[in-house]
């Protein structure tokens, strides 16, 4: 067991490694130059090297990232063009995105998983049927007209969502009716999926020796699929959520564009549009690791629930 | 039907003629390629199919509701709506099944290579892979957008490469299980070459998971080409596609509401048929999954 955590946690580490190698590299690749950014309208050369220089622009290319990646390593991502903290600004949108995201597989969890035992258990019969037809259906539908449809539908005509914007937590009501729209539309997708991953699993485990055996038994059917079915099907789909984080963060970014919630996925976008070197780098980064982690964390745990794997421990 | 003939049928037609049996019991399925096929024609023959250029613009006729003249009506600057969807299922088109070729041939040998070779190659492709996914998709794309410029093509390679890492897995696996198929040891024991094998044995054998991942691949990249051009990343105007025409509708969207649900019915369509279409085939083609 310790040999595989330490593999796994190698695996990561090493991944970790070569995304923040990515991450530098790919934010260098942008066109612009980013003292001429940071100068604003003063463009003598004098100033601009002095700009350089002042932020290591100047070193070579390793002395740079080694730089950088010292200080993220210490929490310090540095200040982007404004001269704010970058470490400061990601803290200070990331627990809204958090928050939708939360919902989000919330909702998802909540309709995706009774939707896909439903299906499996009543394989073949209408409700199987109906399910797995919606679930392709919401698999087809694009998070941001789904958003739109939301929008003239439940604000424009109806009147009873607000249309967008983010109000804090303080306020839990008003938190949750601005927030309510946004996570449907992000959990909708999650949701479909999940249903789709848990009636094959379920199908799966329904078919194994262990179920005759369960059955033969004489259990009650019930007993049957909770017990045993369900949980060998529920550790499979832990992973599947794991494997949908970029999906979701991806879903963020353009969620929060629609309803306007000035969160993680819109400074995103902005950070690109501003060209704003520190703050993508510092974005990517966070976003990046927050996806390693995430997927360690659930490899160790399906590790922990399985121990076929933990034996053989050659998943890859 | 006589003896005689079947007789004659070699097995690989008959195995034909069985799956094609298959496929046609599932009327979802082949709902799913019918309008498939029909996005195709609009795609290919946009330019005789539509009514109007996307470009020819109506001034006597703006924001009009549906009429003889305007099958959809016509937005703020007289475009025909219909003529849009039309030029606009060009756009998804081409994003969609480009983006899906160009990344099936990258995926593919590297999946092979990594699954067929093991070693030490395997787990180095595998950690590049991780890399890979770890970027969320939207995030890879804004980026490549904001490093290439914003264009149809570049989206297609954006879309294209965000969909290599999921491939690369599938065709490892494959290449993985197939290589301890016994024709495969067979070939391998009367020292058939590595090319040999890996083109003649184990690719045809994984053509069909191959053809339904694409299949899937396909509506996601549609998805993807709506979003990237909605955020300006993709088509730009005066070309469109139905990502531009939702973009152009946002604010349009309480005077004329129908501007932003024609261009997303006609996305959720599309992909739908694809979804189905993969669906059916992959019932089809796996027996694991057989009702």
């Amino acid at each position: 067991m310790g040999s595989f955590v330490l593999r796994k946690v190698g695996a990561a580490l090493i991944v970790l490694f070569l995304s923040s190698i990515l991450v530098f590299l790919g934010v260098r690749a942008l066109p612009g130059d980013p003292a001429i950014a940071l100068g604003g309208e003063n463009r003598d050369p004098a100033v601009l090297a002095q700009i350089r220089h002042e932020y290591g622009l100047d070193k070579p290319v390793p002395v740079q990232y080694a730089h950088w990646i010292g200080h993220a390593l210490r929490g310090d991502l540095g200040t982007d063009s404004r001269g704010l903290s970058v470490a400061h600004t990601i803290v200070v949108k990331l627990p809204i995105t958090l928050e939708l995201a939360s919902l989000s597989v919330l909702l998802g969890v909540l309709i995706g998983i009774p939707v896909g035992i439903i299906s499996a258990v009543r394989r073949g019969k209408l409700s199987d049927y109906t399910s797995t037809t919606t679930a392709l259906v919401a698999l087809s539908v694009p998070h941001f007209w789904l958003g739109l449809m939301m929008i003239l539908v439940f604000a424009v005509n109806l009147h009873w969502l607000p249309a967008g914007d983010y109000v804090s937590v303080a306020h839990p009501f008003q938190n949750l009716r601005h927030m309510l729209m946004p996570a449907v539309v992000l959990g909708t997708g999650l949701a479909a999926v999940l249903a789709r991953q848990m009636r094959s699993a379920m199908l799966e485990s329904l078919g194994a020796d262990y179920i005759r055996t369960a059955r033969a038994k004489g259990l009650s059917e019930w007993s049957v699929v909770c017990r045993h079915a369900l949980r060998n099907s529920l550790i499979t789909v832990t992973t599947v959520i794991g494997l949908q984080l970029g999906a979701l963060i991806s879903g963020a970014v353009i969620t929060e564009a629609i309803f306007s919630i000035a969160g993680f996925g819109r400074l995103t976008v902005e950070s690109i549009q501003q060209r704003d070197y520190a703050l993508i780098q510092g974005i990517v980064l966070v976003a990046a690791s927050g996806y390693v982690i995430v997927n360690l964390g659930v490899d160790l745990a399906y590790s922990l629930l399985n121990p076929r794997i933990r034996v053989a421990g050659t998943r890859t | 039907m006589s003896y005689v003939e079947l007789a004659t049928i070699t097995p690989r037609a008959r195995r034909r003629r069985l799956l094609r049996k298959r496929f046609l019991r599932r009327p979802l399925a082949v709902a799913g390629l019918i309008v498939a096929l029909a996005f195709a024609v609009l795609a290919v023959f946009a330019n005789q199919i539509a009514p109007y250029s996307y470009q020819t613009t109506d001034f006597n006729a703006i924001l009009v509701h549906h009429s003889s003249k305007h099958l959809l009506g016509t937005d703020p600057l007289g475009h025909d709506i219909w003529s849009q969807i039309i030029f606009g299922a060009r756009a998804s088109m081409e994003a969609g099944v480009l983006s899906t070729l160009l990344a099936l041939t990258i995926a593919v040998p590297i999946g092979l290579v990594a699954g067929y070779y093991r070693g030490w190659i395997d787990p180095v492709i595998a950690r590049i892979t991780d890399v890979l996914l770890a970027f969320p998709f939207l995030i890879l794309a804004v980026g490549l957008a904001a490093i290439l410029g914003a264009s149809l093509r570049n989206a297609i390679l954006a879309l294209g490469i965000g969909a290599v890492p999921g491939l690369i897995r599938i065709a490892r696996g494959e290449a993985l299980a197939l290589r301890e198929e016994d024709y495969v040891r067979a070939a391998i024991a009367n020292g058939a070459r590595d090319t040999t094998i890996l083109f003649r044995h184990i690719l045809p054998n994984m053509a069909s998971t191959l053809i339904v991942q694409a299949t899937v691949t396909i509506p996601l990249a549609i998805i993807g080409e709506a979003v990237l051009s909605f955020l300006g990343l993709g088509v730009q105007p005066p070309a469109t596609s139905w990502g531009v025409q939702l973009s152009a509708a946002q604010d349009y969207l309480t005077e004329a509401p129908r501007l932003a649900v024609y261009p997303g019915v006609a996305i959720v369509i599309a992909s739908l048929s694809f979804n189905l279409l993969g669906d059916g085939l992959r019932d089809v083609l796996d027996p694991r999954t057989q009702r």
